[in-house]
């Protein structure tokens, strides 16, 4: 069993990747492009020198393609520490924010996956916490929101998809995953908690049952102007916040992880092709979660850092 | 600006005595404040809109629509208002107004034209997106209070000029003869300008030292039956008060121009102006660098201007009607003349588009630079020995190669370091489209930006709209760490192609494809051996030229699905910067609405001002199809806009409103043509 840790680094000034097209709907291109891009970024930088340096190097990098062409090795560009791997590796040097922490709003946004574990979500939360901090260097966040699985708001007509909301999920699951980032409320590590997705109903039945309320509600709507008015008359009432995002809910799916990680074109070469093959890491690859984080100078309305950190697991067949 | 100063202002040949005295000074005072707020760090996002107005007076039973002059009055009516002055509201050229309260009422200025009037917001808007919603609704409340302190008959309306501005008989109210002894027009009195001395003074002196009248000749629009060549009917060839009345007899006024002679024709028009503030100098730097190939495109997309002195023009905007009204060049620095009295060729009038790029940005190129820029070579190497380094200095040796144009007597007897006024005096007669502002003296306001080219729109939602798109543009340009550089001279021809009629969807500007930051390797930092490689080939550079391409406005705003390449549009680069902060549902919903006009403009879906203005002229039955836009078709256009106004006040949509159109100038917003009912933070007045 091996754990793997990816990550994109920050992507706010990674041009096309933060950049949503015109008329492109949701999705987790911007996830799965970061990942790719940071990749291929990572096996540029790590990569050999090129032989016999001391001649022109013009001339040997005409010979020797060093721009994608030939990978370094995958321990060049990957670390594995207290056996994670870590796709790439990360350069905690270059971590850190540039002003003082009172200057940030630090949003994370957590999404549990449909194919983990939900017994092992408090440890997938204090994974994605530890890296996003060490990250940052910060010790506490402003605002954490939870993605569960399994919840949609979406259709033509919003009233329908706030009802078709009520029965998605698991609201058991749910609230047992909320006391785990409760305590983290009570710890002082996060100020604000929020949940995404969630309908009248649903969120009616969650605040019923949960001892801190979430502050935020994340809905994504594509005509915003007509939230369904029960939902915006419960959030006012209540005092949670409706923000608006532009994520889809199955963030990472399994196959879409195992053709980032493979041997294909834009793969990044460090799972086996089969269980015969010799050229990478063998078994069942599980993601678990993804965390995005991101750090807005507030008195400067300008978005400093942002990115995602993606776990998931390796298990032998 | 503060209480307008007093004093003796020199006519032009002593002020020319004096004009080196005021450039060394101003020169001493800018090092001051460079060396005072040079290291100022951690100002806030903030940022200030202004709308401009004219005034008109518009009756039903009145044939013709005339101009207000009663600005002095409307003025003193303002800050007589102890309600508005309780809240915060007033005139801050007439009494001291002092923010107390949070959300302090708006403040007038007086302008240049006595027909116009200036509002600003009570204080800064901040960096919170949720305020950008505010922005609107105090749009609205100004024009409100504006109209509650004229009389019954005035209208403040957000025109950039006054189609019958110039026209021969009687426009203004009241009614002043022509040809007086500051402006000598022909066409306009010199009651046209504000009465503070500063104002006259500014017009004489530009026409004294250009050695004639200013020349503002617009090419006249060809409609079926307008005569080819079309002499200016308006322009008298046989006045003799003036020695300048031998102009037009000197070719002037040459065939198929509207020919205007007064710097009231250019600084009457009305703007849209926003002013950034930057966290510190560095911020200031790149924002004012960024922003200035953006103008020529904003210019084009907010076209408003198709009138001049009662005839269509061939041109949609007033950039260069203002650039030739204020130009003060002698023929000697225009290059008419072999240079004698004066010391250099100067290419651009003193309002015109940006000479200088001023960030520390190692992405500004070499190539960029205007090389045709004029600068005083001394001035650069005194703020170079004060300290200053060369971008910088170059940029202020080139606005200082101008003389001063305004010089009281009294502020000539000592040298005040803390004071600004003289480098003021040549930075605020230096009309560029982009405004570099270090902070002023004896107070805590940073370093500032201000983008001058958009033209002022008829209702407050699209100012609000155009207001808001910059400063989200603004934020997303650092975030991104976008680059928007091309060479000047690629941006001075912007700027002339934004003039040609419907620009907007007929011409294609100078735009850079990638607007992306390279990827910065990983630092080279950690000494294991598995650091990334420091011998990575530096990213080749590519010829300038490769970098930029001619675009569609529709490319620029909306994206590019051309071969060549993949701009994706500014629009995308503002939703994605909304995408990746936290925005309330309302917030982003009415923001929405803000960068779906944009859109639609660009697009074409919707006209540009200028567009439906000369939609409405051409469809009114008293149009005669000879470019005359006379009395009648100018009060139905006044009625139209006065009317738009009133129902933006009201909040009601447009619904049943018997202008022509108007669906394709405004389509659905605000309220369209059957409102939803929905109340927005935009409908509030307060």
């Amino acid at each position: 069993m091996t754990r793997i840790v990816l990550s994109t680094g920050n992507i706010v000034t990674g041009g096309p990747l933060i950049i949503r097209k015109p008329g492109t709907p949701r999705s987790n291109l911007e996830l799965t492009n970061s990942l790719r891009s940071n990749f291929q970024a990572a096996q540029q930088d790590y990569a050999p020198s090129p032989v016999n340096s001391n001649g022109n190097g013009a001339h040997h990098r005409n010979g020797h393609p060093v721009n994608g062409k030939t990978r370094p090795t995958v321990d060049a560009w990957t670390a594995t520490e207290d056996s994670v791997l870590y796709v790439p590796r990360i350069d905690w040097t270059a971590a850190g924010l540039q002003e003082d922490r009172a200057q940030y709003e630090i949003t994370l946004k957590l999404f549990f996956l449909p194919t983990a574990s939900v017994e092992k979500r408090t440890e997938y939360i204090n994974e994605a916490l530890q890296l996003v901090m060490k990250e940052l260097r910060v010790e506490h966040i402003d605002l954490l929101i939870a993605s569960f699985p399994g919840i949609s708001f979406e259709g033509d007509c919003e009233w329908e998809a706030d009802k078709i909301n009520a029965t998605m999920g698991n609201d058991e699951e749910e609230i047992t995953t909320w006391a785990a980032l409760e305590s983290l409320y009570e710890q002082g590590k996060v100020s604000r908690l929020g949940i995404a997705e969630f309908g009248t109903e649903k969120l009616q039945r969650f605040i019923n049952r949960v001892k801190v309320w979430p502050a935020v509600n994340q809905i994504n709507i594509k005509d915003c102007c007509s939230v369904p008015p029960p939902l915006t008359k419960l959030a006012k009432s209540e005092g949670i916040e409706l923000l608006t995002h532009g994520d889809c809910t199955d963030i990472l799916p399994s196959g879409t992880l195992r053709e980032l990680l493979g041997h294909g074109a834009h793969g990044a070469g460090i799972l086996a092709d089969d269980e015969n093959a010799q050229n990478g890491l063998q078994g069942n690859l599980i993601p678990e979660w993804v965390v995005k984080y991101t750090a807005f100078v507030n008195y400067r309305g300008v978005i400093e850092n942002k990115g995602y950190f993606a776990g998931a697991e390796l298990v032998k067949a | 600006m503060g209480l307008l100063a007093l004093g003796t202002a020199l006519d032009w040949p002593d002020a020319q005595k004096r004009a080196q005295q005021v450039r060394e000074w101003g020169i001493k005072q800018l090092l001051e404040i460079w060396n005072k707020a040079k290291h100022k760090e951690r100002d806030a996002m903030l940022w200030g809109d202004e709308v401009e107005y004219i005034v008109v007076r518009y009756s039903e039973a009145a044939p013709s629509v005339l101009l207000s002059l009663r600005q002095a009055d409307i003025l003193s009516a303002l800050a007589a208002d102890e309600e508005l002055s309780a809240k915060g509201g007033g005139v801050p050229d007439l009494q001291d107004v002092k923010v107390q309260n949070a959300n302090p009422l708006p403040v007038f200025h007086p302008e240049f034209g006595r027909f116009m009037l200036e509002a600003t917001p009570g204080k800064p808007w901040g960096s919170n997106v949720k305020e950008l919603l505010d922005v609107e609704s105090d749009m609205k409340t100004r024009r409100k209070i504006a109209k509650e302190h004229m009389e019954s008959e005035e209208y403040p309306l957000t025109l950039t000029t006054f189609p019958r501005l110039g026209v021969p008989g009687v426009f203004t109210d009241p009614y002043y003869p022509p040809s007086g002894s500051k402006l000598r027009s022909q066409f306009v009195p010199d009651e046209i300008a504000n009465p503070h001395i500063r104002f006259p003074t500014l017009a004489a002196n530009i026409r004294w030292r250009r050695g004639r009248k200013v020349q503002v000749n617009v090419p006249i629009f060809h409609d079926e039956k307008t005569p080819n060549p079309w002499k200016d009917p308006t322009v008298n060839y046989d006045l003799h008060n003036w020695p300048e009345d031998d102009d037009v007899r000197n070719g002037a006024a040459p065939d198929n121009f509207i020919h205007m002679d007064a710097m009231a024709f250019g600084m009457g028009s009305c703007c849209l102006q926003i002013t950034l503030q930057a966290k510190n100098i560095l911020e200031g730097r790149k924002m004012y660098d960024q922003l200035s190939p953006l103008g020529p495109i904003l210019l084009a997309l907010t076209a408003a201007t198709p009138i001049y002195k009662g005839f269509l023009a061939d041109t949609d905007v007033r950039w260069n009607q203002i650039s030739r009204a204020v130009d003060d060049r002698t023929p000697e620095e225009l290059g008419e003349k072999p240079l004698k009295e004066n010391q250099r060729h100067i290419p651009k009038s003193r309002y015109a588009s940006n000479s200088t790029y001023i960030s520390t940005d190692p992405r500004l190129r070499p190539e960029y630079f205007d090389p045709n820029l004029v600068i005083d070579e001394s001035i650069k190497a005194e703020l170079i020995m004060g300290g200053m380094d060369d971008l910088l200095a170059t940029h202020f040796a080139h606005l200082f190669i101008r003389d001063p144009i305004v010089i009281f007597n009294e502020d000539l007897e000592q040298l005040d370091l803390s004071k600004t006024d003289h480098f003021e005096n040549l930075q605020s007669t230096n009309w560029q489209h982009m405004r570099f502002k270090p902070p002023p003296a004896g107070s805590d306001i940073g370093w500032r930006v201000e983008f001058r080219p958009m033209e002022i729109q008829i209702t407050d939602f699209e100012n609000a709209a155009f207001s808001v798109f910059m400063v989200l543009i603004s934020r997303a340009i650092l975030s991104f760490d976008l680059n928007f550089y091309i060479p000047i001279a690629k941006v001075d021809e912007n700027m002339e192609t934004a003039h040609a009629r419907d620009a907007v969807l007929g011409e294609k500007f100078y735009f850079r494809k990638n607007p992306f930051p390279n990827r910065a390797p990983r630092s080279a930092a950690a000494s294991n051996t598995n650091s990334p490689t420091s011998s990575r080939p530096a990213t080749p550079v590519s010829p300038v030229e490769d970098e930029y391409t001619l675009m569609t406005i529709d490319e620029v705003i909306n994206g590019s699905k051309s071969e060549e390449h993949d701009f994706p549009g500014l629009i995308s680069i503002v939703e994605s910067y909304l995408d990746a902060v936290n925005v309330d549902v309302q917030t982003r919903c009415e923001l929405s609405t803000y960068l779906d006009l944009i859109r639609k403009r660009a697009s074409g879906e919707l006209w540009t001002a200028a567009k439906w203005i000369r939609n409405f002229v051409a469809k009114h039955p008293a149009y005669k199809r000879n470019s005359v836009v006379d009395d009648e078709v100018t009060k139905g256009l006044v009625s139209a806009v006065i009317n738009i106004g009133e129902r933006e006040q009201a909040s009601k949509g447009w619904k049943g409103l018997d202008v022509p159109d108007l669906e394709k100038f405004l389509g659905q917003f605000r309220g369209g043509c059957g409102s939803n009912g929905v109340k927005r933070t935009a409908d509030k007045i307060n």
